[in-house]
């Protein structure tokens, strides 16, 4: 897929979506919204022949120590058959123990032994898809005392084991910056270029912990303006990516979404612009 | 050092307020403390899993409102997270839960609607297919198609409340106009279908309740015809037949079957 910009398509745009074929780069849709059968489903398939897709799951638990369930595995194959997106990815990040859900992306210490996990799950999953798929930096609310590896470098040691490519979250960096006493730009200095297939731009709640601000990665406002220009700075390191537009709560109107996918589409092609001055 | 099981394994009763001392030594704490770090986790999972609850359940909201919903929920959602990660087909025990939830005894149908938009939510998230349709049947024998196992279509069921649960889900959809529902009305049977859009219901009399319900259990068409007879000797399957044909409530026959019975003619 080229370096366009897009949006996370949620269900109460599709109507909207599958009636006007509004511009846009791509949709990105949830994995485990369209695994059960609906008329939903059939509206995304009518959509795949008009646009680029990009399907996220939410619900693979990649970092789970007991494995990816086999049957959820199965159900996302076969919608990754059946769609044949672009891009396929998850999170680094765990939602099941003792074969419960948590509906959560929740924190992993990065040591070795999770990274052994993780690396294990990725490649089972690669395997099973026959493809590459895209691990997501998470939004931190913790770290664990006991990790040994920072999250960069956690992940890019993912990727020099599994092969697997990453999907940059913009916002996550920032939320998890500012919620663990991080600098992004030291967490942004060195990643392993050539894997980063995607980018996410979303906004974030500031919400109160202790008194104090701690920022929520809730994907309910405009994307922040310190999210914008840590942008530019991703941009000016790794250069432009398929870059995403994500909203999930309080979803505004859809126009919402494409202007900020434009503000998005504008950023790239500066970046593009320069790159082809350069060479 | 906690072992990642262990980690993983703490989490749980996190989600049920339990103090988990291992995993909260675990995380770092500065001016915002470990637990109210590990809180944020709880809130989300607590809150999300609520709000996929009152997506499905939302017939049961709007009777309850927001507030004594989320309380609810919350409950259930301590005692019994989902067993996989695809949030439409969470819920299955709530009608359950709601019929002991002591706080909605007051509230004696509140578990039969909630029944309803389970099975409506079910209905609407299964897979289409072909149905049944009268020219199918025309091409056999009358008394091959009495013999027939029909299968309802998938998504469709049929259910019972001895509440007017139907007219209860009318005027507490959004819009509905501002009525007020006899309880005393009494009760109603429903046949639950997935249709090309969305899902919705159908009222069916007790009889064709339980020919329904016997077809559902594997009875031939003859056998369920006679259980509707006995509920009700007014059962009458030239005119039950042909409106459950065109509301498309049973599912294609299988070839195989449809092969074996034309090789026996």
């Amino acid at each position: 897929m080229h370096a366009v910009a897009g949006i996370g398509l949620r269900s109460p745009h599709l109507a909207e979506v599958a009636h006007d074929r509004p511009a846009t780069g791509f949709l990105e849709i949830h994995a485990e919204n369209y695994l059960a059968g609906s008329p939903a489903l059939r509206t995304i398939e009518q959509l795949r022949a008009d646009y680029e897709f990009s399907l996220h799951a939410v619900g693979l638990s990649l970092g789970s120590v007991e494995g990816i369930d086999d049957a959820h595995l199965e159900r996302v194959a076969a919608l990754a058959e059946r769609l044949a997106p672009a891009l396929i990815s998850d999170h680094l990040a765990w939602s099941v123990s003792g074969g419960r859900y948590f509906n959560d992306l929740l924190p992993l210490p990065y040591t070795e032994e999770a990274l052994d996990v993780v690396v294990g799950n990725v490649q089972r999953l690669q395997d099973r898809l026959k493809r590459q798929v895209l691990v997501e930096n998470p939004s931190c609310y913790l770290s664990f005392a006991h990790s040994t590896l920072s999250e960069p470098a956690f992940l890019g040691e993912l990727v020099r084991r599994s092969g697997c490519g990453l999907l940059l979250d913009v916002n996550n960096i920032v939320v998890t910056a500012h919620n663990l006493r991080l600098d992004p730009a030291a967490w942004l200095a060195d990643l392993p270029a050539s894997a980063i297939g995607e980018y996410h731009l979303a906004g974030h709640a500031v919400n109160d912990a202790d008194g104090e601000p701690i920022l929520i990665d809730d994907h309910g406002s405009r994307v922040s303006e310190e999210v914008w220009s840590l942008l530019d700075a991703v941009l000016d390191r790794y250069g432009p990516r398929p870059t995403l537009i994500e909203w999930d709560t309080d979803i505004p109107a859809l126009g919402v979404l494409l202007e900020e996918a434009v503000r998005a589409g504008r950023a790239l092609e500066v970046r593009a612009g320069a790159n082809a001055r350069a060479a | 050092m906690l072992g990642l099981r262990d980690l993983q394994a703490a989490f749980a009763g996190i989600v049920k307020g339990e103090v988990q001392s291992r995993l909260e030594a675990a995380v770092v704490g500065d001016s915002i403390s470990a637990a109210a770090r590990l809180r944020v986790h709880r809130h989300h999972i607590e809150q999300s899993l609520a709000a996929a609850l009152a997506a499905t359940f939302s017939t049961v909201q709007t009777i309850v409102g927001e507030d004594f919903f989320r309380a609810m929920a919350r409950r259930y959602v301590a005692g019994d997270l989902p067993h996989q990660p695809v949030l439409a087909e969470y819920g299955a025990g709530f009608p359950a839960f709601i019929a002991d939830y002591e706080p909605a005894t007051s509230l004696p149908y509140l578990a039969d609607v909630a029944r309803l938009d389970w099975a409506l939510n079910l209905a609407f998230h299964s897979v289409a297919a072909n149905h049944l349709t009268a020219a199918d049947l025309s091409s056999l024998p009358a008394e091959r198609v009495a013999g027939l196992p029909l299968k309802l279509a998938p998504g469709a069921v049929v259910l019972h409340s001895s509440y007017p649960i139907d007219r209860i889900w009318q005027v507490s959809q959004p819009g509905a106009a501002d009525e007020s529902v006899a309880l005393g009305a009494g009760g109603v049977s429903l046949l639950v279908l997935r249709r090309e859009d969305d899902a919705a219901f159908v009222p069916v009399s007790e009889a064709e309740e339980a020919f329904l319900s016997a077809l559902g259990r594997g009875e031939t068409l003859e056998r369920a015809a006679e259980v509707g007879f006995r509920t009700d000797d007014a059962f009458d399957l030239s005119t039950t037949f042909p409106r459950l044909l065109a509301l498309k409530a049973f599912a294609a026959l299988q070839h195989h079957f449809v092969e074996r019975v034309e090789k026996a003619v």
